[in-house]
């Protein structure tokens, strides 16, 4: 049935250099040694460390969101600043696609990284063959560089200094989940094996469904 | 190693982009059997999008620096407008000159600099001679990583636009400068994607290889 099999050596993405797969075990990172780029990143029971990350991560998104990241006070009168309030004000000022930018790259993407996160590893923790999975982790390696949760916690500092001459700014509880949030999602991008990912959810495609397998 | 023979394309092989399998060229433009995912031995017409999209980028360049990305109206003052540069000089006047550097970085310097090294990296691929290829992929690789810190001047303005509403005491609105530097941003992400450096090292391994045989 599965009259193709792909070639057991790899690639190097970056200078195409064709190498045998080198034998790893634990943590590990292989460099290509012609260019120098990434090649490999082993990290063993990636599958259940993403999950337990992702979870932590989605838990974390609901305050980072939903309270204040900064408030401003000025002669008593306050300003509640969150995420999505930076995101509609461009909005309000006609402009848009910055609106829609702030609202990708700050809420949408890593919302979406976190749920396919949680998919893809919860699937392989319970070695169940759900639909889809192939084009979730495809779907997960493309968004991963438009998630810019880092950038937005330093615009925070950044606005911070250059308000606090001013008027009194007040950190919010959106502002410490913010943190929080982004040292889980950096963990678990640190943590994620693609390799691994890739053969696990293609030995989930080639075993024989429960069904079948009562068949025979 | 470092000859041509070596390299995937040169043994008929062609690398999955999302999944890193290993097929026969005869799958080209095919979808891959493991992912989906439509197969491509090298990124197609990489150098004409990389080109138009640095293009576009360059010219966004323009009124991204030149028209305000804010504008600030205090009590009495009629409101100024406030380009990136206009920002990061503001920031010096107050001494905060760490906080002007960082600004100064991810605004002017990073988006300037990646289309510089993107470009350079085309005029090697096209007409130069592929040469320090180890350094130029280390260039490549800290674009390719850098170019989303360009986003922060955009998120700033979106945070102070939103904290700074006190009426006729103070406010700040959002300018179309905003718009052209956030597409800055997101062309130059996107030139970096399309640029395959694959294909630089061919044209290196190439010449390396002919050169061996003569």
């Amino acid at each position: 049935m599965n009259a193709l099999q792909p070639d057991n050596r790899i690639a190097c993405h970056e200078c195409d250099l064709l190498m045998q797969r080198p034998l790893i075990e634990g943590d590990q990172v292989v460099h290509c040694p012609r260019c120098g780029s990434r090649l490999i990143s082993s990290h063993p029971n990636s599958a259940e460390r993403s999950l337990a990350l992702a979870l932590a991560g989605l838990i974390l998104l609901i305050p980072a969101n939903l309270f204040p990241v900064l408030t401003l006070e000025v002669l008593g009168r306050q300003q509640e600043q969150t995420i999505f309030s930076s995101a509609m004000v461009m909005y309000r000022d006609g402009l848009a696609l910055v609106a829609l930018t702030i609202l990708l790259f700050a809420i949408l993407v890593p919302l979406c990284k976190l749920l396919l996160l949680t998919y893809l590893s919860a699937a392989l923790h319970l070695r169940a063959r759900w639909p889809l999975l192939p084009l979730a982790m495809r779907s997960y390696q493309h968004l991963d560089q438009w998630g810019m949760l880092e950038v937005y916690l330093i615009a925070v500092l950044v606005s911070v200094v250059k308000l606090v001459d001013i008027a009194d700014v007040h950190p919010g509880l959106g502002l410490y989940s913010l943190g929080a949030l982004i040292a889980v999602t950096t963990l678990s991008s640190s943590q994620l094996d693609p390799d691994l990912f890739w053969h696990q959810i293609d030995e989930l495609r080639h075993q024989p469904s429960p069904s079948e397998a009562r068949h025979e | 190693m470092n000859s041509w023979h070596h390299s995937a394309l040169a043994q008929g092989l062609l690398r999955c982009h999302d999944c890193t399998a290993l097929w026969p060229l005869a799958l080209e433009e095919q979808h891959c059997p493991r992912c989906g995912a439509l197969l491509h031995s090298r990124e197609p017409n990489s150098l004409v999008r990389t080109w138009a999209l640095l293009i576009t980028s360059a010219l966004l360049m323009l009124p991204a620096n030149l028209l305000p990305i804010m504008r600030v109206t205090m009590l009495s003052s009629q409101g100024d407008a406030s380009t990136i540069m206009g920002g990061v000089i503001e920031l010096t006047k107050h001494g905060l000159w760490g906080i002007a550097i960082v600004v100064l970085a991810a605004s002017i310097l990073i988006p300037v600099g990646k289309i510089l090294a993107l470009g350079s990296l085309l005029i090697a691929i096209q007409f130069g001679k592929a040469t320090n290829l180890k350094q130029k992929m280390v260039m490549f690789r800290i674009v390719h990583w850098i170019g989303r810190w360009s986003m922060l001047d955009i998120f700033v303005v979106g945070i102070l636009v939103a904290l700074v509403q006190f009426g006729n005491l103070a406010y700040i609105v959002g300018q179309t400068g905003a718009l052209a530097f956030a597409g800055v941003v997101v062309f130059t992400m996107l030139a970096a994607n399309t640029l395959d450096t694959r294909l630089i090292w061919d044209r290196h391994l190439q010449e390396a290889s002919i050169g061996s045989e003569t």
